[in-house]
């Protein structure tokens, strides 16, 4: 806070200060316009803009002068258990931000000074409960508020200049059926988009359209049986507990008043049918509409039309981790989105399928996927039993993880981390737990293995997005399991599981700097612009359920890596 | 929750259950029972929930230490599995009584590595 002149009072003097400081830097509001043009100095949206290219058009910090980077300010969120995975998101020289618990941050974005904080009061004993806990990734923004889910299952909107909240909804019996929110919401066009987890958890997987400025809940989609035409694909009344949610944000068409999103897989994970799944086995059918990507009304939530990427998912691979990429390519409107094992899917704008390419080397729970059609050719279903040789791959943790992959303009080229890793597993009959309250559903017993005749590596790939054709790629010997940045300066920014951020060039992949963050990412990363100057902000800190894997498999750095801590780390050019 | 019903009887039991407390946000919910005292089906409660973290039935570290050869006292597991541990492992206290906990700690105890 900066002195006042001695004769006024010092609480007049302060609150001058602060409407000062509020008026000039809450210039204008964020609309669904503003978050549809993506804008030079902001980051409006979980994915950037709803184009979702995680990319920033600013190039001040660029391929030449990356190598003077160092750190602007730092912040500290406190309580960071299971560490941070939160996307920032920046609006007129303001950072909003979340730490585990949901607890969220406005900062200003070129000192670090908290503007404003708030903690909601969570049920603890809830949270206890859970595995995917306490996550938050992020807020979304829109008319005057900043919107932010919780872990036991509300949607809070908080007012952007003071943080005082103006509703908070409970959307889910997180107390019954154990699961919450997770991941970031998505704010167009009045109405605030949020999905729930569930896939491994025995239930219906909703999906929440809520009014914006009132948080009266407008619609919910369920993305287990969700229609009459849906539900006849689950026998024996398996969606009752089918799993599915949608736990990552998509994204919003504004041309067409359409949300797209990813749900995520059905439960059990692994079934036990044998080849005859669409008869036998824990929930015989293809499980509409989970391991998809469906199309809502906005409005209404009514479907659209959808794309389900592995009818009768058996490998946990979700829909729900990937982007939308919005592109055109010779004249033709195309969404292009990646599913959790390891293949990326092409789209057109009504998710008619284009092209299906492989981004990661090693898989096996099909031989491939038909390109034109779709089709799931050679498809490894199992029965109750043991899987060993040849390992399952990609591992649980997916060829493809939630990490955001960026698509840069200027160079043509889709950053994107692929994982390689296998699984030996031994399937087993079980039973729905939901009483009395929801427990998980996998299926089988399982252990992390490195693909046939090979090594556990991470990858960058820089690939078209469209043909999956690959210009270069770096690999990481653990993969890296934070998003990626892509700018016009010419650089793609990974911060790495070991704690290491690198910034290579985006036309060639040379690595061009490198920094020590002191611990694992497993957040976001952005770039924006105050004052003139340029900021890339990213999240450390390590131990969500994906990680917790890397001390035991993995050693080194890993086994001493914290669990419980995290700052958000801010540089620029000196 | 007896683990160890079959066929249309184990239909039954998830359906009754079911048929109080599905579908999510409409119903209010049920006040939470008590844990049953049935026996449980360790290796299947492994497969469905503690093996998601417990590597290949609790014989391998991954997500969670290993369990098989466990140095840990059984005051220290029977602590775990109802408490919990903060940011790492689900507190478990109110899904199962004590005689339940009392057999997970057998199945942990008797755990060995796969044969052939």
């Amino acid at each position: 806070m900066k002195k006042q002149p001695k004769h006024l009072a010092t609480s007049v003097a302060l609150a001058i200060g602060v409407t000062l400081a509020a008026s000039s830097t809450f210039a204008q509001s964020v609309d669904t316009a503003r978050i549809d043009g993506g804008g030079q100095n902001d980051w409006l949206t979980y994915h950037g803009s709803y184009k979702s290219y995680h990319f920033s058009p600013l190039a001040q910090i660029n391929a030449s002068n990356v190598a003077n980077l160092s750190v602007a300010w730092i912040h500290i969120p406190g309580r960071s258990t299971r560490g941070l995975q939160s996307m920032p998101l920046v609006a007129d020289g303001v950072l909003y931000y979340t730490g585990s618990y949901s607890r969220t941050f406005a900062l200003n974005g070129a000192t670090g000074e908290v503007i404003w904080s708030y903690f909601p009061e969570l049920d603890e004993a809830l949270i206890a409960r859970q595995t995917h806990s306490p996550y938050n990734r992020g807020v979304a923004i829109g008319e005057g508020k900043v919107y932010v889910g919780t872990m036991d299952g509300r949607l809070i909107a908080l007012d952007m200049k003071t943080g005082k909240v103006a509703w908070d909804t409970k959307l889910v019996d997180s107390q019954k059926l154990t699961v919450g929110f997770t991941g970031a919401p998505l704010y167009a066009k009045g109405t605030v988009v949020i999905g729930a987890q569930g896939g491994e958890w025995p239930g219906r997987g909703p999906i929440f359209g809520v009014d914006a400025a009132t948080g009266k809940k407008k619609w919910e989609f369920l993305t287990v049986a969700g229609t009459d035409e849906a539900m006849k694909t689950w026998g024996n009344d398996s969606w009752r507990t089918g799993g599915g949610g949608g736990w990552m944000p998509g994204t919003y068409d504004s041309e067409t008043n359409t949300i797209l999103w990813g749900t995520a897989n059905p439960a059990p994970l692994y079934d036990w049918s044998g080849a005859d799944y669409k008869t036998q086995g824990a929930r015989p059918g293809i499980n509409l509409y989970t391991t998809s990507v469906i199309a809502l009304d906005l409005d209404t939530g009514k479907l659209k039309s959808y794309y389900q990427e592995l009818p009768h998912d058996a490998w946990d691979f979700d829909s729900a981790v990937g982007e939308f990429l919005m592109l055109e390519r010779d004249g033709q409107k195309l969404v292009v989105h990646p599913n959790k094992s390891g293949f990326v899917f092409v789209y057109d704008r009504n998710l008619g399928l284009k092209n299906v390419w492989r981004l990661v080397e090693n898989i096996n729970f099909v031989k491939n996927i038909d390109p034109k059609t779709g089709e799931l050719i050679g498809r490894r279903d199992f029965s109750a039993g043991k899987v060993e040789s040849p390992p399952l791959c990609p591992y649980i943790g997916g060829g493809i993880s939630w990490n955001g992959g960026s698509y840069n303009p200027k160079t043509g080229l889709y950053y994107k981390i692929g994982q390689e890793w296998c699984m030996t597993l031994e399937v087993q009959k079980t039973t729905p737990v939901v009483a009395p309250q929801v427990q998980l559903n996998i299926g089988a017993d399982f252990k992390m293995a490195p693909p046939p005749g090979g090594e556990i590596y991470g990858h960058l790939d820089a690939r078209d997005p469209v043909t999956g054709a690959k210009k270069w790629e770096v690999r990481f010997p653990e993969p890296p399991i934070a998003s990626v940045l892509s700018t016009a300066g010419n650089l793609v920014f990974v911060p790495d599981a070991r704690g290491v951020v690198h910034a290579y060039d985006a036309e060639t992949g040379t690595e061009l700097w490198n920094h020590n963050n002191g611990t694992g990412h497993q957040g976001g990363i952005v770039s924006y612009s105050v004052g003139g100057k340029q900021y890339v902000a990213m999240t450390a800190g390590f131990g969500g359920m994906l990680s917790d894997d890397y001390a035991a498999n993995f050693g080194g750095v890993f086994k001493s890596m914290p669990r419980d801590d995290g700052a958000l780390i801010v540089y620029s050019l000196k | 929750m007896s683990l160890r019903l079959n066929g249309t009887a184990l239909q039954a039991a998830v359906f009754a259950a079911l048929a109080w407390t599905m579908p999510a946000a409409a119903q209010q919910p049920a006040a939470p029972s008590a844990p049953d005292n049935e026996p449980l089906n360790v290796g299947q409660l492994f497969a469905s929930t503690c093996g998601f973290c417990h590597s290949d039935g609790g014989r391998a570290a991954g997500k969670g230490p290993q369990l098989m050869d466990s140095p840990r006292d059984d005051d220290f597991l029977r602590n775990r599995i109802k408490n919990g541990k903060n940011g790492a492992m689900p507190a478990f206290g109110a899904s199962f009584s004590d005689a339940q906990v009392h057999e997970i700690i057998k199945y942990i105890r008797a755990l060995k590595p796969h044969q052939g």
